[in-house]
């Protein structure tokens, strides 16, 4: 298994949108499992209704794991999506 | 408590044609929300949401854990829908609307109806039914409700339960034949009312007005209606009419609902109640000739420790998975409120202690322990017993019974049983004494609670909070 810490930078938080996005993402990679952590609650991000209700925040911090095939690749891929999200 | 409104009739979506399974009101919902996203982002992410494993897992646990199809569909909506209302964003709270649109589909296709949505009812109107399920009161906003007329039913209804909790009048057993919609019609509702003016007279005497609930639909239930908080929840729902035991994630998960569900209000947990006469059916039946002096409450948890010890680790992780989200909850004492049942001896209540401090060591940050006071042990010692506890909970039910020595079941007897009679006064009276002097404070939860008789008596002795029965009224 994969894992990095992030810190979200989206001024709004993970909203709906990105949200979908960052789920079609993580589907494209099945069976591979991308689960995202916060301090208190680990989440399947392929679950948008999961990873809304983590209520991420501008500043909040992250642990993105990867476990199945490709890890390095698909770690790589969320990771540098989720920083990528400004809106 | 009498209203007059405009009728309108309850319509079941549907009715008449045959009830689908969860499986196939998924897939016909499905196959209509597909057609209609197509250029409509609000029905594309509605497509997304209803694809989502968390909705289908959330229904199908519920079935697996012993609902019928429709309750595990309104019980999944609740906790899905009071997981966005949580979020302390305004932007995702608002989702929880789209998620309420969704299983509003899904009810409206298992009742047998074309999926559209909730059951549209117009501000103000006295809702006219025959029989309310509990399906349907899952799909009624009560809030717009200005009253309900049901012909079938009574007051320990579903229906009656939900509709008083939400300070909604509703008469049961009326005559509701020849009623159109747009008709002037009357609910006299004599409970409706009585509550509210326990809790008004409660309030201007500075006690608490707390609610008591045994599942996390009444908890919702009773915070949208005003309570400042759970005066005991019974977790025995959770151990009860299961074949195996509940898991240490089954605990945090409900502890956790039921907190976010407070808001930061206090949450009185009472451990499971069970012995005596309710056996669980995980564990070895044991003949008592005298369950009501036998193996019950923690004398039970204490012996049963393999049962206990995921209910308090499940407390624990509950609470600290709150704080995580809610830090300012935890400011001012945890909201998590722990209460034993059924204690006799300050050893009981240290033997609890021990057992949390090895589940967490700094589990004093996390919850409060108190007891309940229901054995007249407890009450003869409540003194000693104040110094090992963060509260006090009386349960008058059982108080008045052990120390009447009256079974209130036997009618040759009943007339003893009398929460009114002098013995049980000095026994309250010497308990908030006790809590008093200790600094602790001490609420009462029985069903004296909620008889307008004893608002005053106990108000006078000095409680710091009353926790009223939904079912009384």
């Amino acid at each position: 298994m994969e894992t990095r810490k992030l810190v979200l930078n989206a001024p709004t938080g993970l909203h709906a949108r990105p949200a979908s996005e960052l789920v079609k993402l993580v589907k494209g990679f099945a069976p591979t499992v991308v689960r995202i952590s916060t301090a208190e609650r680990s989440v399947n991000a392929a679950s948008m209704l999961s990873l809304l209700s983590l209520g991420l925040k501008c500043g909040s911090e992250l642990e993105v794991s990867v476990e199945g095939g490709d890890e390095q690749a698909v770690l790589e891929a969320v990771a540098s999506f989720v920083e990528s999200i400004k809106e | 408590m009498t209203v007059k409104g405009p009728a309108v009739l309850f319509k079941r979506p549907g009715s008449g044609t045959a009830a689908r399974s969860f499986d196939e009101a998924f897939g016909l919902v499905r196959s209509e929300l597909e057609r209609q996203a197509e250029g409509n982002p609000v029905f594309a992410a509605h497509l997304e949401m209803l694809d989502d494993p968390m909705l289908c897992d959330t229904v199908k646990d519920n079935i697996l854990a012993g609902m019928s199809e429709p309750e595990a569909l309104a019980a999944a909506r609740d906790s899905i829908v009071s997981m966005f209302e949580h979020i302390d964003d305004e932007y995702l709270k608002a989702r929880a609307d789209d998620v309420r649109d969704i299983f509003g589909r899904l009810r409206a296709a298992m009742t047998g109806g074309t999926p559209g949505g909730e059951s549209v009812i117009p501000d103000g109107h006295i809702l006219v039914a025959e029989e309310l399920f509990p399906s349907d009161t899952a799909g009624i906003d009560f809030k717009a409700l200005r009253g309900i007329l049901c012909h079938k039913g009574n007051n320990t209804s579903h229906v009656c339960i939900i509709a008083r909790a939400k300070g909604v009048p509703i008469q049961v057993g009326a005559d509701i034949s020849g009623i159109k919609d747009g008709d002037t019609v009357q609910v006299d509702d004599p409970l409706a009312g009585r509550l509210q003016s326990i809790a008004s007279k409660a309030r201007a005497a500075g006690l608490k007005v707390y609610v008591n609930a045994a599942n996390l639909a009444e908890i919702r239930a009773g915070m949208d209606a005003g309570a400042e908080g759970v005066g005991i929840f019974r977790t025995e729902f959770l151990f009860l009419n299961r074949s195996s035991m509940p898991s240490r994630e089954e605990h945090e998960t409900i502890y956790r609902e039921a907190l976010l569900a407070c808001a930061g209000k206090p949450l009185t947990l009472r451990t499971m109640d069970v012995g005596g006469d309710k056996e669980l059916p995980y564990l070895p039946v044991t003949v008592e000739d005298n369950p009501f002096l036998g193996l019950r409450g923690i004398r039970f948890s204490l012996k049963h420790q393999d049962v206990f010890l995921p209910q308090l680790e499940g407390a624990v992780d509950a609470a600290r998975s709150v704080r995580g989200m809610h830090p300012e909850w935890f400011e001012e004492g945890s909201p998590l409120h722990l209460t034993i049942p059924m204690v006799s001896t300050a050893e009981e209540i240290l033997q609890v202690r021990d057992i949390l401090s090895g589940i967490a060591p700094d589990y004093r940050s996390l919850l409060e322990l108190g007891i309940m006071i229901e054995t007249p042990a407890a009450a003869i010692d409540a003194p000693a017993l104040a110094v090992e506890s963060d509260f006090f909970s009386v349960g008058t039910n059982d108080l008045t019974q052990y120390i009447m020595a009256a079974d209130r079941c036997n009618a040759d007897v009943a007339y003893l049983y009398d929460p009114f009679a002098p013995a049980v006064r000095k026994a309250l009276e010497f308990t908030v004494e006790a809590a008093h002097k200790k600094g602790i404070p001490v609420g009462i939860c029985g069903e004296l609670a909620s008889d307008p008789r004893a608002t005053g008596i106990l108000i006078d002795l000095g409680f710091d909070s009353l926790s009223l029965s939904r079912l009384e009224g």
